[in-house]
């Protein structure tokens, strides 16, 4: 009897660690109203429990680097994969690659194991419907739409020192027209800005309100936007978007390592990718298993524009650098 | 004041510990993060260099944030103290029904215990493009981002710093003198003029150059208003690390917003100070009632001040608004999802908030009152420099705190960031100084002799002050935690560096939820945020009239 015991009490103490709260630490770049409720849901499946803070793209990134000797959190959630691309240079990030990963395009995952893909957005151009009827205007169909004079003061969009959707715009302009038309294009729509907001989604609310007329953002806050009942109306560019690649990686130096990569797994899984498309968080899921039922998503109706995720990387700090320069001045 | 000391008094034990304790807790919060964050701007490869400062002197961009700081500041500060001015002279100079009084008081005392974004988003929300006013008096839009959207919500937020001072110092000034001017027949604008202005001048320029630091420094706002074509340097230096990882380059910047902080705060301190007007005096003859200037000015501001006040009501009844419907504009059924939202996801938020308050505040408490001690009484070697240092971290704006506490506490030899000590190393040590100036002030006035009975009847240095001083300053302490507490709670500017997975603040949460768009929850966030600031303050207030039944409650700043 006493041997059971003592044999009982041994196995629950081995086990007890196990009992103990588990939770693993984030900075999420994805907005809080979707990533509360990937992290609830995450915790109901596994018991595991995620604290988060949120950032914009820039903000997150510069904070990882400063952090590298003394890493504050485990893993890096959503976000473009060109921000994970410049953190790779940097050496913010632990190789893993999850579960599953045959599912995600080789397209969309890190080449070397560092990021991987959950879901992807293109961008497009988000116009208030009442603004279109008092100025008996067509939605803006082309990049060179918003040059019209009539957009005077009525566009918002995010400034690019801050937000991955800013330069995810350049990327794309810089992509259709070539660097140095894609800058003369910009410092012409300057004309027509109200406001660069700090986050990318910052001006699509204005938008809403009829604060002011249109803007660009990714699909995923857009469509946010126009779920909630908005008038709002929204049109891609023939001449071509690109998209970003919301993705997920974990931090070097994370101190909940395993913990972490079970995240990662299930962030890669079908579990998840279906919780995406039933919750009407506006991703379109990477797996190719999974497809999405909202018509705005259907990536055939799309002119997307491949961009290299390493060229992005490359290039971000000298396009942001000419931008303040040329553009904005 | 004359002092009884005839010379220093010899320190005991107890007292060289604590004075050797003060020394290291200011060196390590407030000298060790001010020099490493003047090592990262100056020293490049070893040497003495500018080198970080030549990208943001020569860019156009950063010169104009400061030059728009400091016209900002100007403008804000002259438009901060007329319209504090006239709130003061209304309270205090015309005969106004008591409730009247105590409308103008609470109003004024609004903007000061709530978050920083509640005017910015009001505004916006009013006078923004396609703003409700503007729509209501069919005005055509005008171009409310950039300087006059941040003039206007700067100057709203930070008058009641003008009206508070001003208070004080027309308060004192003896109404008699106006009295006697206006029984030989002067006019009231001459009385204004030639009496009552050049008395309340040092009070004028103390306000003014308390609105232009405040101003100065004011993150928040411009960060929502002003938009790229006004850029200033706390959101520049700001942006500078945390858009474009640019730890070298932020802290250039946030050393050019220190040099003209700096400079208002020795002009202030040290030229002002010395300056009083203030005619204290036992009463001799009976006050007779104060001659207002006449029926028709008085109106006026009367009108005036009615409108600002209506106008302030305004935007909080609006931030009240916009948390209780479920979508802005769209939706306008009311509902209490904001708040559930704000009492489920930001639970965290709220607690650590309270929590780092409550352990901050004694703490600051017991530190003005160490602090205090050591300066006036004790008259330790070196006790100026003390008090100064002891008052640096105020004097800088919140920014250039922020960012000198993660350049120093990220990295060997103490690494604190991440824990809830920096957040609250930067609160105390940023926010005591009104207790410390409290504490200062109230022992200038009590007679040292009490002290100097109770030692020569045997008792230490540490009975005379548990048992004697103690008491007596009191109410300055209480008054000082009291700002300290309230500033805990609603500050953003160093502390949106410092906050991590582990700790997070209500204000940050606002932030966030305003750059997200979910302005339902910002205001949400911010109307709980206000609620547990007033009910903190009115508690604090009541246990300072209990604790302190005996004289006068000689507070000073609230």
């Amino acid at each position: 009897m006493k041997k059971f015991i003592t044999l009982f009490c041994a196995v629950a103490f081995a086990a007890a660690p196990a009992f103990a709260a588990r939770e693993i630490n984030a900075y999420s770049i994805m907005p809080e109203k979707y990533v509360s409720k990937v992290t609830q849901a995450f915790t109901e499946d596994t018991g595991i429990k995620v604290n988060f803070m949120r950032f914009s793209s820039g903000e997150a990134l510069s904070r990882l680097i400063a952090e590298k000797d003394n890493p504050q959190v485990d893993v890096l959630i959503g976000g473009p994969a060109d921000t994970y691309e410049a953190g790779v240079k940097e050496g913010v990030f632990e190789k893993y690659v999850p579960k599953d990963v045959e599912m995600v395009p080789a397209k969309f995952r890190s080449p070397d194991g560092y990021w991987t893909g959950l879901g992807i957005i293109p961008l497009c151009f988000m116009t208030n419907e009442n603004f279109l009827k008092k100025n008996g205007m067509k939605a803006p169909e082309t990049w060179a739409d918003l040059l019209d004079p009539r957009y005077k003061n009525g566009l918002q969009m995010a400034d690019t020192r801050t937000s991955g959707t800013a330069t995810e715009r350049i990327f794309s302009l810089v992509k259709i027209m070539g660097e140095d038309e894609a800058f003369k294009y910009q410092k012409e729509l300057h004309k027509n800005i109200q406001m660069y907001t700090k986050s990318g989604a910052g001006g699509a609310m204005p938008i809403a309100t009829g604060q002011c007329a249109s803007g660009i953002f990714y699909i995923v806050d857009a469509l946010d936007i126009q779920q909630q009942g908005y008038p709002v109306v929204i049109t891609y560019p023939k001449d071509g978007v690109s998209f970003g690649i919301e993705a997920d990686g974990i931090i070097k130096g994370a101190k909940n390592l395993e913990d972490a990569k079970i995240f990662i797994d299930w962030l890669t899984s079908k579990r998840f990718a279906e919780f995406l498309v039933a919750n009407h968080i506006n991703y379109v899921p990477t797996r190719t298993d999974v497809k999405t039922d909202t018509p705005a998503l259907n990536l055939a109706n799309i002119n997307l524009i491949e961009t290299d995720v390493a060229w992005k990387g490359a290039n971000r700090a000298h396009f942001v650098e000419r931008w303040i320069n040329d553009v904005i001045k | 004041m004359i002092s009884t000391y005839s010379q220093r008094p010899r320190l005991d034990p107890v007292s060289r510990m604590v004075i050797a304790t003060l020394w290291l807790a200011l060196g390590v919060f407030v000298l060790y993060p001010a020099f490493r964050l003047l090592w990262i701007a100056f020293w490049v490869d070893g040497r003495l260099s500018f080198a970080n400062f030549m990208p943001v002197i020569t860019n156009w961009y950063d010169r104009m944030a400061l030059y728009n700081s400091l016209l900002l500041g100007g403008a804000v500060a002259v438009s901060g103290t007329v319209l504090g001015f006239l709130f003061a002279y209304a309270v205090t100079r015309l005969s106004l029904p008591m409730w009247f009084n105590v409308l103008l008081s609470s109003v004024s005392m609004l903007p000061l215990i709530s978050p920083p974004f509640t005017s910015s988003i009001a505004l916006t929300l009013s006078l923004g493009p396609n703003g409700i006013l503007l729509k209501l008096f069919g005005l055509s839009d005008f171009n409310f981002y950039g300087f006059w959207g941040t003039f206007l919500s700067e100057t709203l937020t930070f008058y009641p710093v003008a009206f508070m001072t001003l208070t004080t110092i027309l308060s004192r000034i003896d109404s008699n003198l106006e009295d006697a001017a206006y029984s030989m027949g002067a006019s009231p604008l001459r009385v204004f003029r030639t009496v009552t202005l050049p008395l309340a001048a040092p009070g004028l320029a103390n306000a003014f150059l308390l609105v232009f630091a405040c101003s100065l420094a004011d993150f928040a706002t411009p960060l929502v208003l002003a938009g790229h074509g006004f850029p200033v340097l706390p959101t520049q230096a700001y942006l500078q690390i945390t858009g474009m990882y640019d730890l070298k380059g932020g802290a250039a910047l946030s050393f050019m917003l220190l040099v003209p902080a700096l400079i208002v705060y020795a002009l202030q301190y040290y030229w002002l100070s010395k300056k009083s007007f203030v005619t204290v005096s036992g009463k001799a003859g009976g006050r007779s009632s104060v001659k207002g200037p006449g029926p028709v000015p008085s109106a006026l501001i009367v009108m005036f001040l009615s409108f600002v006040i209506v106008f302030i009501l305004y935007i909080y009844a609006l931030i009240f608004w916009g948390s209780i419907v479920k979508v802005w504009g769209i939706n306008n059924t009311l509902t209490i999802e904001n708040y559930k939202y704000a009492f489920t996801f930001g639970n965290k938020a709220i607690k650590d908030t309270l929590i780092i308050a409550c352990i901050g505040t004694p703490i600051g408490g017991l530190l003005s009152v160490l602090v205090g001690y050591a300066t006036e009484r004790l008259k330790v070697k070196g006790h100026k420099t003390l008090e100064t240092v002891s008052l640096l971290n105020f004097a800088l704006p919140g920014t250039v705190v922020g960012i000198a506490y993660v350049v120093a506490f990220n990295s060997k030899p103490l690494i604190l960031t991440g824990t809830v000590s920096i957040l609250i190393a930067s609160y105390v040590f940023r926010y005591d100084s009104a207790g410390i100036r409290n504490v200062i002030a109230a022992l200038q006035q009590i007679d040292p002799s009490i002290e100097e009975a109770s030692a020569s009847l045997g008792a230490s240095s540490a009975r005379t002050f548990r048992k004697v001083t103690l008491p007596l300053v009191l109410p300055a302490v209480l008054a000082g935690m009291r700002y300290l507490f309230i500033h805990s709670m609603t500050a953003i500017s160093a502390t949106i560096f410092l906050v991590s997975v582990r700790w997070s603040l209500i204000t940050t949460r606002i932030l966030e939820c305003m750059t997200e768009l979910q302005f339902a929850q910002a205001c949400a966030f911010s109307i709980v945020l206000i609620v547990l600031v007033f009910i903190a303050s009115a508690v604090m207030a009541l246990l300072a009239r209990v604790l302190c039944r005996t004289g006068n409650a000689g507070g000073g700043i609230q």
